[in-house]
């Protein structure tokens, strides 16, 4: 039952992770790989505050979310002046790099981790309220997200990834549109980040890697990019299935790889046959085709 | 501490070790010159030219000249099949940027997995002894291996640079590196550069990971590591300038080699990803030196 | 003030071609000026440097007085120069209504925080701007087309929405590169009928054009470009009437 818990509440955090990776790269148009970072940034934050400043909970959360927020408008910012293609291989330095300074700091921890962060709730109420929070933040999120892109901020959105010249001429910012949504969506990984530390009370640079990109990637391609569910469906399926699959008793070393190997088939493949993703309209409607104009 | 041997000899060193990261980042940088793709998925070719000599040698017990044919073997039909059948359909439904990533690094992240199953996940090396014959000249401490990286770091660049300055193909490449639909209508196939380009790259791979394999030990993860290298020596070097992006490479390392007289050895990756910020916010068009220009065939 | 816009000296080359050379042009309200000459004459590049798509090497442009050289294309947009692409430019996923609630100068709807915390605002801007863009669909005998996506309406009626989003900025000068260009018959009619109520309502009109009767029906006063120079300017009738002209522009 408390197995079945912590996947659950895993998986309800990976829903706002892909919800707000969703936003950024299938409805902004945005091309980043670094999402795990502000979701570490805001893990590391709140973590810190919370064994060294002592502040309630709800305070740490917030300011791991803004600390995420921040550091992407500094990104953003930098980047976007080159050019929009220049923000992905931006975002991997940026990720990468402060995942190495992560790893060399003493106050991070550095590569064994950041531990011992304080419990915020003790005893038989703590995962059930977990569960309820996480559970209620990832239905505010992807609710939230969804509202926003359907009403004429959707519309500017989808506009600006049709034909950013024609969009500029009309009078929008497309530049500061950007960098809004690139804020907004690793402002919600960051909040992400700082509930997952106060849950799992550890965290390390490890979980924060180019393979948790990959897997936020695979989530939102194969739910479906600019759909407001597809990212539920994407994180659920990938944190569902492996856990089905170890019910086939094999050996640890075959186990990873082979989980690995399925996922990553499947992202090929609907790569290739349908790239709408699941919750995508399958004959290429316009408002699924967002995910080719990325 | 600093005496002029010592200082030669973190100097050479830092040059011999530098030669499979310049290899990787020429074919690296090339392709993005010629195809304007961050190819990532050559991550994975990485670790098909290693495990396929590894294979073979320790396998298959085949000489290494046969391994290193096999291998170049595997790595040319790989990164042709990626090419003729995944980037060139993404080109097709004229996929976005995003699209492109995507699949490289799935697709490297596909390939890594499948070796991990074969081959599991302890480190591995070509050869069994990573060890090989020193020579003293003038006091530093030569070993083959060096003399090896550094023939074929400058054989690969001077093999390079003569063929995009003299024979046809490498002028094509050139023609659709500035302007593929313009070399389209001078009868130039920017597919067929493309795929001339993947060749390319793969034997600059296999020359790569033939040192990397034969000096230490090797993951199916490592070529992710490696790939990094050659991302910051070329948007160090400028994007579409493949030379200056190996003289980045060669300053990199020198500047790794020289910093242990400076700095903690933990902090010698650090620097690395400080010069990768530096660049990015400060150099994003790559640095830009007048006397040090390395012409290619042009640009 | 009557005059909206001004160009004062704009000089702009790329490499060795140089497609404005010392251009001076102004433009008064209510005026439809034609801008016309051959092929590669730096027409477009103009309405680009008008319209803050290219930066100038040197040389101003005045908006009713105001320099607007240091604005950026999107501001250019927000104090008023509205202008149509040869490529039309529609925003292929979108509706046609979509694409005309796009176009008004200032709209609520897109700032993040007015979502958020605005809702009524947003509504009633919502509302405004669909009233708006049905008018002037209407205007252009358009209104039944509002829900269908612009990719399944004809080249034509393309055409025709792209002024019509173009004509949801409601500044005052208004910038149509080759607007005819494959246009016929009805819609022909509608578009000239269209830039006629423009400009009578007292925007100031350019029109890149290569259909010279239309020049010649709509506008009181034309310019001639070649190779970025503007050769003449005056009354289409005199322009037509000059000899070297029409060498330059017909090759004969």
């Amino acid at each position: 039952m408390e197995y079945l818990a912590t996947v659950t509440i895993l998986i309800a955090i990976y829903v706002i992770l892909a919800a707000s990776y969703n936003l950024v790269i299938g409805y902004g148009g945005l091309a980043t790989v670094a999402h795990p970072i502000f979701f570490a940034i805001g893990a590391y934050v709140t973590g810190l505050l919370a064994i060294h400043a002592g502040l309630p909970p709800i305070v740490c959360v917030a300011l791991g979310a803004v600390a995420a927020m921040v550091a992407s408008v500094l990104l953003a910012a930098s980047s976007l002046r080159v050019s929009g293609d220049y923000l992905l291989i931006a975002s991997l330095g940026f990720q990468l790099g402060l995942l190495q300074l992560i790893r060399n700091l003493e106050i991070t921890g550095g590569p064994g981790g950041l531990s011992n962060i304080p419990s915020t709730i003790v005893g038989a109420a703590r995962t059930p309220t977990f569960l309820a929070i996480t559970i209620g933040l990832a239905v505010v999120s992807v609710l939230g997200i969804r509202a926003i892109v359907r009403g004429p901020y959707g519309r500017a959105i989808t506009a600006m990834r049709d034909e950013e010249l024609a969009f500029t001429a009309l009078g929008r910012n497309a530049m500061s549109m950007k960098i809004v949504i690139f804020a907004v969506g690793c402002g919600v990984a960051g909040m992400a980040g700082g509930v997952y530390a106060f849950y799992f009370q550890y965290v390390s640079p490890e979980q924060f890697e180019v393979l948790q990109s990959a897997q936020i990637l695979t989530m939102v391609v194969l739910g479906g990019m600019a759909t407001a569910y597809g990212p539920v469906v994407g994180a659920v399926l990938l944190l569902a299935i492996p856990q089905a699959i170890t019910f086939l008793d094999l050996p640890q070393n075959v186990m990873a790889p082979l989980q690995g190997i399925i996922f990553t088939v499947l992202v090929l493949l609907f790569l290739f046959l349908r790239p709408t993703g699941i919750m995508g309209d399958s004959d290429n409607k316009p408002r699924a085709r967002a995910s080719e104009a990325a | 501490m600093y005496e002029p041997v010592i200082l030669a000899q973190i100097f050479w060193t830092g040059v011999a070790t530098s030669a499979p990261h310049v290899l990787m980042t020429l074919g690296f940088a090339l392709t993005l010159k010629v195809t304007g793709l961050w190819n990532f998925a050559q991550a994975g070719f990485m670790a098909i030219a290693f495990y396929t000599m590894f294979f073979a040698l320790n396998g298959l017990d085949l000489p290494i000249f046969v391994a290193v044919l096999l291998a170049i073997g595997t790595t040319i039909a790989a990164s042709l099949a990626t090419e003729v059948y995944g980037l060139q359909v993404l080109r097709e439904r004229q996929s976005g940027n995003l699209m492109f990533f995507i699949f490289t690094l799935i697709l490297s992240q596909f390939i890594m997995y499948v070796i991990t199953l074969i081959f599991g996940t302890e480190p591995q090396t070509l050869f069994k002894s990573i060890l090989s014959p020193v020579q003293i000249v003038g006091g530093v401490a030569v070993s083959d291996w060096d003399l090896l990286g550094v023939g074929l770091m400058i054989g690969g660049m001077a093999a390079l640079w003569l063929f995009m300055a003299f024979t046809k193909e490498g002028q094509f490449l050139t023609a659709v590196s500035d302007n593929a639909k313009l070399a389209e209508l001078y009868g130039i196939s920017a597919r067929r550069s493309y795929r001339v380009t993947a060749v390319i790259a793969s034997l600059f791979i296999v020359a790569s990971m033939y040192l990397v394999g034969s000096h230490g030990g090797v993951v199916p993860n490592s070529p992710l590591e490696l790939i990094l290298g050659a991302v910051l020596g070329t948007l160090l070097g400028g994007i579409g300038r493949v030379f200056a992006a190996a003289a980045a490479s060669i300053f990199l390392a020198l500047i790794q080699s020289f910093s242990i007289l400076v700095l903690a050895s933990r902090w010698q990756n650090l620097l690395l990803y400080g010069f990768l910020f530096i660049a990015i916010v400060v150099f994003p068009r790559g640095v830009r030196l007048p006397k040090f220009r390395f012409a290619l065939a042009g640009r | 003030m009557t005059q909206v816009l001004r160009t004062e000296d704009l000089n702009k080359r790329f490499g060795g071609i140089v497609v404005s050379d010392n251009v001076n042009i102004t433009i008064d309200r209510g005026e439809i000026l034609g801008l016309i000459g051959p092929n590669g004459a730096g027409k477009t590049s103009l309405f680009n440097l008008i319209s803050g798509v290219l930066r100038p090497d040197s040389g101003s442009i005045y908006l009713n007085g105001q320099a607007v050289n240091a604005s950026p294309l999107y501001k250019r947009a927000r104090m008023g120069i509205a202008r149509t692409w040869q490529n039309m430019l529609l925003f292929r996923t979108m509706t046609v209504i979509e694409n005309l609630l796009i176009a008004p100068r200032e709209y609520a709807g897109e700032s993040i925080l007015r979502v958020t915390f605005g809702l009524g605002s947003v509504r009633s801007a919502e509302r405004q701007a669909r009233e708006r863009a049905l008018g002037i669909l209407d205007r252009m005998g358009l209104a039944d087309t509002a829900d269908s996506m612009v990719t399944d309406l004809p080249f034509g009626q393309q055409k025709l929405i792209g002024l019509a989003r173009t004509l949801m900025n409601d500044g005052p000068l208004l910038l149509l590169d080759e607007p005819m260009a494959g246009v016929e018959g009805a819609a022909y009619e509608t578009m000239q009928a269209v830039v006629r109520q423009e400009a009578a309502s007292g925007r100031a009109v350019c029109v890149v054009e290569h259909n010279v009767s239309f020049i010649r029906d709509l506008c009181s006063r034309a310019v001639f470009m070649a190779n970025g120079r503007i050769l003449q300017d005056g009354t289409v009738e005199e322009l037509i009437a000059s000899k070297a002209l029409t060498e330059l522009y017909f090759g004969v």
